[in-house]
């Protein structure tokens, strides 16, 4: 088992270049942390099943173009975000923690047994990049439909970050994540913000969870659990909060991810993400870009 | 008839699970490391009497006492961040040594087959049970004799000093440190005896149903864990003993007939759960008015959280 240096950096370059999505998911963890100090553990569901919905359209509809059922994919996602928003958080106290954490983990379970549901546990294909070029920079090549990939995605954050720091909901939402009582006193509905908050990451998960499908070209509910699980390390590894945090995170768990795959293989992938968590939790418990160490 | 035992069993074993879920919740942190740790105290005893023929006292003893350690070991790095990234942290602990077991191949031969865990076709033949001739009865006995002494002992403990300090850092963690608490004492003690609990709970898991893989173990049994409390209420144990029965007893097995549509319910019921009575089934209203109704205290204007 001897691997170039080479192949190692090809390896962690594709992970780069997946790593994108994990970012997303990263970033909506984040942004709903950011707002409402709270977890969205649906969120990973929500944008699955959002590609799983998009894929149900592109069945019925099949003429329509690759790039309409990711739009589709976003459209449903940010329409089960809402709906997530309806059943976990409008009517449940948020000064009670525990409440709104059980009642999303009850939302990821039951977004996952309705999509088992419909697609009796069979995975489906999932239509890919209509992009599948190489390009070669000696000896080191580039997947074309992953470059795709990685600007839709740094497309997106663009666009979100545009959202949160040039338009009137992004200072609302930046002003209820950082005082709410402040932001209610000068106007702002907390209550539309956060059900907007809960769009706009459904929309953001839509687009990932498309992507995530159409890199492997299949869509599994095998998906569940492990996006999940990923989106969060993300998002801890950034730091709960951080959007710029998220984004190296989900780039860098996306490269060593890739890495492990090669060296060491698919069953023991995973085991090595978790080591960075730990890692990042001992040594670096504020995330990739916090300053100081603040106990308590 | 055997087959109600079999529930009982259930009922005990996933009684275990929720409790030691319990102990955690009381200090406000949640958990979903309690699968791995479930896990940890299955395969420890498991391989004790199936590979070493231990006797089946002294494993689950060590099972337990596997799930201490295991659980001190991760919460000195998961405690030092709180709340909700203390939940990503365990929630990644418990992958991690579900991915571990994937992984592990460790069989000694035995009776001239080959005994032990084996990656993911899982850990078959742990037969204590059956090779010494328990009964179905014996075995049910046995797994609430564990639940009992568990259960006891925490009622003891949420009405000793102990039970007390728990409750108050998962009121006010500020107020509890100024009142000279070391919270991290306190959380890693208090996920040490999870560990011990949910190791326990592990070993009688392993025996009973005589072949254990690391699918047994996902996110799905660490959601239950802290289901159990969550949804009967964090007042006293017998929130998580109604919820088992009513989770396990109800919604499993009198719903049976409808099939594979009874794994929808358990998303919406712990949907609705929240929304209705987000403190659970028994919460402090409820203990007040049954007090009252039975004449354990006179006025209502004490105690109330």
């Amino acid at each position: 088992m001897d691997f170039e240096l080479y192949e190692i950096i090809q390896a962690f370059g594709d992970g780069l270049m997946k790593g994108s999505t994990y970012a997303l998911m990263g970033i909506g963890f984040t942004l709903i942390f950011g707002v409402m100090q709270k977890i969205n553990m649906s969120f990973a569901a929500v944008s699955i099943s959002g590609a799983y919905a998009s894929l149900a359209a592109s069945i019925l509809f099949p003429e329509v173009h690759v790039f309409v059922v990711f739009g589709a994919s976003i459209i449903f996602s940010g329409m089960i975000g809402y709906f997530v928003y309806l059943c976990c958080f409008k009517w449940i106290p948020l000064a009670n923690p525990l409440a709104t954490l059980m009642a999303t983990i009850g939302m990821l379970f039951f977004l996952e047994e309705v999509v088992v549901h419909a697609t009796n546990g069979m995975p489906l294909p999932y239509p890919a990049m209509p992009f599948d070029e190489y390009f070669e920079f000696g000896q080191y090549s580039v997947r074309g439909d992953l470059v795709l990939i990685f600007f839709m995605c740094l497309i997106a954050t663009a666009v979100l970050m545009y959202l949160l720091y040039r338009t009137r909901l992004g200072i609302a939402t930046r002003a209820v994540a950082q005082q709410p009582i402040a932001a209610r006193l000068s106007g702002i509905s907390i209550e539309k913000t956060n059900a907007g908050t809960f769009i706009i990451t459904g929309l953001l998960g839509g687009l990932a969870g498309a992507m995530i499908a159409s890199t492997v070209s299949v869509l599994s509910v095998l998906f569940f659990l492990p996006v999940t699980v990923k989106g969060l390390i993300v998002a801890v590894i950034g730091g709960l909060g951080s959007i710029p945090g998220a984004i190296v995170a989900g780039l860098l768990v996306g490269g060593i991810e890739e890495v492990a795959l090669l060296l060491r293989g698919i069953l023991e992938r995973d085991i090595y993400i978790m080591v960075l968590l730990f890692l990042f939790l001992t040594l670096r418990p504020g995330g990739i870009f916090s300053k100081t160490f603040q106990r308590n | 008839m055997e087959f109600y035992l079999g529930l009982i069993q259930i009922f005990g074993v996933h009684t275990i699970i929720g409790l030691s879920a319990y102990v955690i919740l009381l200090t406000g942190q949640v958990t979903m490391a309690q699968a791995g740790l479930v896990s940890v105290g299955a395969y420890a005893s498991a391989m004790l009497t199936a590979m070493y023929g231990w006797h089946i006292v002294p494993s689950v003893l060590v099972g337990g006492a596997a799930g201490m350690v295991m659980a001190v070991l991760v919460g000195f790095p998961a405690l030092r961040v709180k709340g909700l990234i203390f939940v990503i942290a365990t929630l990644a602990f418990g992958e991690f040594i579900r991915l571990f077991w994937f992984n592990f191949i460790f069989q000694v031969e035995r009776g001239g087959e080959l005994v032990g865990p084996n990656s993911s076709d899982g850990f078959r033949m742990i037969r204590y049970f059956p090779e010494n001739g328990w009964s179905t009865w014996g075995v049910a006995a046995f797994i609430w004799f564990w639940a009992i002494i568990i259960m006891a002992a925490i009622w003891w403990m949420d009405r000793s000093r102990a039970g007390s300090v728990l409750r108050a850092v998962g009121e006010d963690e500020v107020a509890a440190q100024s009142v000279g608490i070391n919270l991290t004492a306190v959380k890693v003690s208090a996920f040490a005896a999870s560990g011990l609990i949910a190791g326990v709970a592990g070993s009688l898991y392993a025996h009973y149903t005589t072949h254990i893989e690391q699918e047994n173990f996902t996110v799905l049994l660490a959601t239950f864990a802290i289901a159990y409390p969550l949804l009967g209420g964090l007042r006293n144990i017998w929130g998580t003993l109604i919820a088992v029965i009513f989770i396990q007893g109800i919604l499993t097995e009198v719903l049976r007939f409808m099939g594979d549509w009874r794994n929808l319910l358990y998303g919406i019921l712990i949907v609705l759960a929240m929304n209705f009575r987000p403190h659970g089934l028994i919460d402090a209203n409820l203990t007040d008015r049954l007090k009252r109704m039975f004449g354990l205290r006179k006025s209502s204007n004490d105690a109330r959280t």
